[in-house]
């Protein structure tokens, strides 16, 4: 029997060794940081925008508010997106500027998914991590915990996994995507996702829909409507 | 000296205080299952880094639908079968207890609900998800032997108790 108990004693010092090991990674930031009080000066600067679709030098900037867990979101990236791209983006008339607005009373993994794209964005494979963020949606959102299925997606991306899984592990972006959030509910954004549209200052267009007649409309406008 | 297990024809009588070592092989392996377990809830209920896959699509196997009966995680479910597991192992190894006619027939009969459960999940994997978990896979491979660990319990829960 002692010989027994020696042997239930080292498995239970080798499992907790390999747990210890396999659960010694940083736990990732879910959910935003709070900023404190910024003027808006600090908040401009602070809150980067995610991506910038197009010619940055484009004359318009459609800003929009995104979450990454909405799928009305999923449905402009997929069937609205391109038809701007086509329009206006690829032409050079306009740039589309995506701004995280993850809506997280909603939808639980919307931050680490802003977060995560950013990861992405950071090995310069923003839109691409965009794209098979948006089309594993369904995959990704009724899970526990997406944090796995991110760090797959990096690999199916081809990304250095390595940086990723460190980028993702840690509260890297956090930071900037909270910001994102309150510079969201500056423009009265309250869910996603929200068109706005500039033409390099005022008078700037909250766009009523987001449809690409909706931009349409906007971008055809002499830019003294409000 | 050391007591071997009972060989022979059914109804062997081992001796009075000899511990049965295939309680010991099932106390080993369950602890070993439930490390495994414990691991895939973790990693499910995101306590830890997601499970690293070099083969296989875990992601795919654990987000799937059948990686829940209701709200509670498969995982959750192993765990708590081989922590019963080890504990009625663990009992069966104690004096009077090691005689419980209880004890054979629990051990038998959570193992093998533990073995059939695991080939309904492992045959989900294959058939239905079309994608392997390989601490699954190690999970259905670790009650399958303990189920074959508790093979002697048949003798005794026919003879009416053990060991």
């Amino acid at each position: 029997m002692k010989s027994f108990y020696i042997m239930i004693l080292g498995v239970l010092l080798i499992g907790g060794g390999v747990l210890y090991y396999a659960m010694r990674g940083g736990s990732p930031t879910l959910e935003p940081i709070d900023l404190g009080e910024l003027d808006n000066t600090q908040l401009v600067e602070l809150a980067q925008p995610a991506h910038v679709f197009g010619d940055p030098d484009a004359p318009v900037t459609i800003m929009e508010f995104a979450d990454y867990q909405c799928g009305v979101c999923k449905q402009f990236a997929v069937m609205v997106k391109p038809e701007v791209e086509a329009a206006y983006i690829n032409t050079g008339r306009a740039k589309l500027v995506l701004h995280d607005f993850p809506l997280i009373d909603l939808h639980r993994h919307a931050f680490l998914a802003a977060r995560a794209a950013r990861c992405a964005g950071d090995q310069d494979r923003y839109a691409d991590y965009h794209d098979a963020l948006f089309d594993t949606q369904l995959d990704w959102s009724e899970m526990q915990s997406a944090t796995g299925h991110f760090k797959d997606l990096a690999r199916r991306v081809e990304l250095d996994t390595g940086t990723f899984d460190e980028c993702l592990d840690s509260d890297r972006h956090a930071e900037v995507v909270s910001a994102n959030m309150l510079y969201g509910r500056a423009f009265r954004v309250t869910g996603t996702p929200t068109l706005v549209m500039h033409r390099g200052g005022p008078p700037i267009y909250r766009l009523g829909g987001n449809r690409f007649l909706d931009i349409q409309e906007a971008m055809e406008s002499d830019g003294t409507e409000n | 000296m050391e007591w071997l297990e009972p060989r022979g024809t059914p109804g062997a009588v081992s001796p009075p205080h000899a511990p049965p070592r295939n309680r010991m092989a099932v106390a080993l392996l369950s602890l070993v299952g439930a490390f495994v377990a414990f691991y895939l809830l973790a990693a499910n209920l995101g306590w830890t880094p997601p499970v690293p896959c070099g083969t296989g699509d875990c992601a795919t196997v654990q987000s799937s639908k059948y990686a829940k009966v209701g709200p509670v995680p498969v995982s959750g479910i192993g765990l708590a079968g081989y922590v019963t597991l080890l504990a009625l192992a663990l009992a069966g190894l104690q004096g009077r207890l090691s005689r419980s006619r209880l004890i054979p027939l629990l051990l038998f009969g959570g193992a093998l609900f533990g073995v059939l459960f695991s080939g309904y999940l492992t045959y989900l994997e294959a058939a239905v998800i079309k994608a392997w978990c390989r601490y699954c896979v190690a999970s259905a491979i670790i009650i399958t032997v303990v189920f074959a660990a508790t093979l002697p319990e048949l003798k005794r829960i026919r003879a009416g108790g053990g060991p």
